[in-house]
């Protein structure tokens, strides 16, 4: 039996070829989306999942409270809280500490390295069970000067030859030797160092001498592993508090101890009001939504169609019934038709998906494959296909089989022309999806090039970044000279942090205007060199910028106008001001044009610019007519020369900017990539049931034409019904995009405000599009001779 | 009113020829009642779709109000055609879904008509033919004479100088049939209308002036009665 359907199946699937060929594209079309969306969701869901034990494992974060900005939770923390979940709390087997993944020198030989590595505590790879191929995790980090490599890592210092026992010169300073050798991380890793060091190495460093101890140094990561069969619900309550009663010095800020579990860490970044409220699981989400709808919308375009021809096919099942076919029979001779096309579809899919997948990665910076070798998969697979199948196949398969035998065979039955009315249902919910996203993508553009449009408030032009070593500091004026009289840069200052980046925050705890019931204030804290706004192009409102004497100035500042507003501040010049990292008051001598140096969508944050003599960023602009390629070479032979332990790493300031939008530029691209799809699809469908109307009109065209209807009118006719349709259409796509996108955009504090012309241009957009599908048939109907289309009687 | 020179028509398929028409000379005059006769497949239909300038000969000169259509371009025909012409079918072809007033109305939508005149056209019409009270009904509610009689409503609506009609009652019971007849021989003799019908009915064709006997595309025999 099922053999006589599935070669009946085939049969007709090779006797409408053309048919056949727009069913099984759209269809394949959106498989492929759905199974790519499918991967890159499953992708994101394995985040930090392959790790043994990970639901015990978490990160420790605090919630403080702050009069201006509410409550927020931070990952940095201070030192003695280690301690104390240690000690005081069986329920946690083990803590590290760890600083923040560093960009370091690294040097074996000539082999010169510049890559970010963290260091851990002790107990971090029993913990995070990283696999080590050489070296025990117990052991390899108990040495305070030793160092464990990944792989490649140790392949790019040591070559092939075994690497353990080897020294590793950290920033030119300090000899490391290589205890252990870990596996490369995988790509869907949190962490990403490339090497670590014990956190007793940190310890040892310049700055950090009473850290262990000081409550108020909140500058480090927590990480606790629970004991097996503990829920950190039960923990939750007894930790909340331990900083508050122990950490005098952090009281004011009503600070909470919190944990978020290793699973949560990819998907859940986001706190507001100290709670997770999502982050990246917004868009892993959304895109399963719009996987969902594309194969939604191809199976609609398989219904559509499959319905539209059972003219064709209402014969045969007229035959069938009176050879007495049970209707079950038919319902499951119809159901595997469409099952078959899904199988055809599906392989179809999968070349897609393997086609596009080295795009999608690119752009997505994953390292997705698909999963040949795992029958899990295979499984997920044929439910997929069966699933698919079954979905685009029920409403031909329930309708087709109802038709009356008796009927159909007469020829009275208008087969084909009940279903006209969900028919237009479902072309409107697929055109509804369609236009949504054209929407969508059209405001997450909207919205980034509103931020992008947004003043910088310095020139990225030309302008140049790097890391500033030891060696570089000590040789500052030298380099600077030097580099100025090649006559290739402009200006050079240094920074403790890059212009598009605030690395550091502080408090400002008094100020003239300070009332009794204001609290500090944290503010954005950059310590520069004279020069510095000059180079950067950062205009100066008020008052002067440093002399460039660095001990004249050092108890002077700048801040920013966000600061000047924050404090009320009124004739700013000479005020003073109590600062947390200064003893005594210093002394405001200028107001700084508000800058965008963290996030373009957010306000900017009051910032404090205090004079340094020394950065750990040089910033510097080339002039206007270097060559960037010569430019950047002969800088770099300068940069080798004073800092010759380093390789010449840099940044422009223009592209560190541009990667702030990163995430808001791939929603985009992905949401434009799917609409585009979602658009061909539904076209595909469209043009299907355009071909067909025509075929079903082709008496009604006659007639118009032979009462003198000019081919211009007949068009018209055959397109006007879709078009409606269309409108219909983008009527409900856009409150419902508008709904969506508005939920989007709160996410935003610097944002569009979503008007009419979006939605309009969409319609505009959608109907050319409708208008170019429908028009081909329709000007072919119109061109017919009516004498042919009249003569059959 | 019209002439044809030398008309015919045929059909190649591969080296296959099937002749349809050959060599036809007619002439008709304003104010004739022309019905062609003639076995299946003699070519009435084809001559009657030429004269209607719905189908081109292969060969042959045509004159139609003494313009020379066969060197009209396509849209001096359909617009020599569209003003002059009028069309009955055996099956009346009648737009389903519209009403009896929308599908009388139709021609008149591409003649360009204001919707007042239209209005009161359809309305002369609805009058003329006694259908006012059927005017909101669909064709499948209508007997197959009032279908046809909507039909040569609608054909008459843009006042044509011709009505061309295929078999008008082919698809009537007589008494219908009769009563169709009727009104086209009314119309010719009352209006002067000129009046070319296809018909397989002896019958049907002593309604008009002149009877025109095709076999296998030529004509055999024209005679006035």
């Amino acid at each position: 039996m099922i053999k006589n359907y599935l070669k009946i199946a085939w049969l007709n699937l090779l006797k409408n070829k053309a048919y056949s060929l727009l069913n099984i594209v759209g269809l394949s079309v959106g498989m492929g989306v759905a199974l790519l969306i499918g991967l890159w969701v499953f992708n994101e869901y394995s985040y930090d999942r392959f790790l043994p034990d990970t639901d015990q494992l978490y990160q420790v974060k605090v919630n403080f409270t702050s009069q201006h900005t509410g409550k927020h939770t931070q990952d940095a923390l201070a030192l003695p809280l280690a301690e104390v979940l240690k000690k005081e709390y069986p329920e946690i087997k083990y803590v590290a500490q760890s600083d923040w993944n560093g960009t370091h020198g690294l040097i074996a030989g000539n082999k010169k390295l510049y890559m970010d590595g963290s260091t851990v505590g002790p107990d971090f790879l029993k913990m995070f069970q990283f696999p080590l191929i050489k070296g025990n995790a117990g052991t390899v980090l108990k040495d305070t000067y030793s160092i464990v490599l990944t792989q490649s890592t140790a392949k790019a210092l040591f070559g092939n030859t075994d690497p353990i026992g080897k020294v590793v010169k950290i920033d030119n300073q300090t000899n490391m030797k290589v205890t252990g050798v870990l596996k490369d991380l995988p790509a869907n890793s949190s962490f990403s160092f490339k090497y670590l060091m014990p956190f007793s190495f940190t310890e040892t460093q310049e700055g950090w001498g009473n850290t262990s101890t000081n409550w108020g140094n909140n500058s480090f990561q927590l990480f606790a592993m629970l004991q097996p069969e503990v829920s950190y619900e039960k923990l939750a309550p007894k930790i909340k508090w331990i900083i508050r009663d122990k950490g005098a010095v952090m009281r004011p800020s009503k600070p909470e101890v919190i944990m978020q579990p290793m699973k949560d860490w990819h998907l859940y970044s986001d706190y507001k009001n100290g709670v997770p409220v999502g982050g990246f699981i917004d868009y892993v989400r959304m895109f399963s939504i719009i996987g969902i709808l594309v194969l939604l919308i191809a199976c609609i375009n398989f219904m559509n169609l499959s319905t539209a021809r059972s003219e064709k096919r209402a014969r045969e099942v007229g035959v069938r019934k009176a050879m007495g076919s049970q209707r079950s029979y038919l319902i499951f001779q119809f159901l595997t038709e469409s099952v078959l096309i899904a199988f055809f579809s599906f392989v179809l899919a999968v070349v897609l998906v393997q086609l596009a997948l080295p795009y999608f990665n690119l752009l997505t910076g994953d390292l997705i494959t698909i999963p040949y070798n795992n029958p899990v998969f295979w499984l997920v697979m044929i439910s997929y296909i069966l699933l698919t199948g079954l979905l685009a196949g029920s409403r031909p398969a329930f309708y087709l089989s109802s038709f009356n035998p008796v009927k159909v065979l007469k020829g009275t039955a208008q087969a084909g022309k009940t279903a006209t009315l969900p028919r237009k249902i479902l072309v409107v919910a697929q055109f509804s999806c369609s236009v949504a996203l054209i929407i969508s993508t059209v405001i997450v553009y909207q919205q980034i090039q509103h931020a992008k449009d947004r003043p910088a408030g310095y020139d990225t032009n030309r302008l140049v970044m790097a890391d500033m070593s030891d060696d570089l500091n000590g040789n500052y004026d030298a380099l600077k000279n030097e580099l100025m009289q090649t006559g290739l840069i402009e200006n050079i200052a240094r920074a403790s942090s890059p212009v598009t980046d605030i690395y550091s925050h502080t408090s400002v705890t008094n100020w003239p205007q300070k009332t009794a019931g204001d609290e500090s204030i944290n503010i954005a804290t950059i310590r520069i060199s004279d020069n510095y706004f000059k180079t950067v192009g950062m205009p100066i409102l008020q008052g002067r910028d440093f002399s460039s004497s660095w001990a004249n100035d050092t108890s002077n500042v700048l801040v920013n106008e966000a600061a000047v507003a924050r404090m009320g501040l009124k004739n700013q010049i000479n005020q003073e001001i109590s600062w947390n990292t200064a003893v005594g008051k210093v002394r405001i001598i200028g107001v700084v044009k508000n800058a965008l140096m963290a996030s373009p969508f957010t306000p900017v944050e009051p910032a404090i610019f205090s004079h340094a003599n020394r950065g750990n960023q040089a910033l510097y602009r080339l002039t206007a007519n270097a060559n960037t390629h010569t430019a950047m070479q002969k800088i770099g032979k300068i940069f080798d020369k004073y800092n010759p332990a380093y390789p010449f790493v840099y940044r422009f300031a223009d592209d560190a900017y541009n990667q702030k939008f990163n995430l808001e530029v791939l929603v985009g691209k992905l949401a434009g990539i799917f609409a585009t799809l979602a658009i061909f699809i539904s076209c595909l469908g469209l043009f299907g049931l355009a071909a067909y109307v025509a075929e079903q009109r082709t008496k009604e065209i006659g007639i118009r034409k032979v009462l003198g209807a000019s081919i211009t009118q007949v068009w018209a006719l055959l397109s006007t019904d879709f078009i409606l349709l269309v409108l219909i259409s983008c009527l409900i796509a856009s409150p419902m995009a508008y709904y969506f996108l508005h939920t989007w955009l709160q996410k935003y504090d610097y944002r569009i405000s979503i008007g009419p012309g979006v939605f309009i241009l969409s319609a505009i957009a959608a109907v050319i599009i409708t208008l170019f599908t429908v028009s081909f048939q329709a000007i072919r109907a119109a061109l017919a001779n009516p004498v042919k289309s009249l003569k059959n009687e | 009113m019209l002439s044809l020179k030398n008309i015919s028509k045929y059909h190649k398929a591969g080296s296959l020829k099937t002749t349809i028409l050959q060599n036809i000379n007619l002439d008709v005059d304003a104010g004739e009642f022309v019905s062609i006769m003639g076995p299946s497949g003699s070519g009435k239909s084809t001559l009657l779709n030429i004269i209607g300038m719905l189908d081109e000969p292969s060969e042959g000169y045509q004159y139609f109000l003494n313009e020379p259509v066969h060197q009209l371009k396509d849209k001096q025909r359909s617009a020599l055609y569209k003003a002059n012409i009028g069309f009955v079918f055996q099956a009346y072809h009648l737009i389903d879904e519209l009403t009896v007033y929308e599908n009388i109305e139709t021609p008149l939508l591409y003649h360009d008509i204001k919707s007042g005149e239209r209005k009161a056209l359809v309305a002369d019409m609805l009058d003329r033919f006694q259908i006012v009270g059927k005017k909101d009904l669909f064709p499948s509610q209508l007997s197959g004479g009032q279908q046809q009689l909507v039909g040569i409503a609608r054909a008459l609506i843009v006042s044509p100088k011709l009505l061309l009609a295929d078999e008008p009652t082919g698809n009537l019971n007589s008494k219908q049939g009769d009563e169709i007849m009727e009104l086209f021989s009314k119309l010719n003799k009352e209006e002067g209308m000129t009046i070319i019908q296809v018909t397989h009915s002896e019958k049907n064709a002593a309604y008009g002036t002149r009877i025109i006997n095709l076999l296998d595309g030529t004509i055999e025999s024209s005679k006035n009665i």
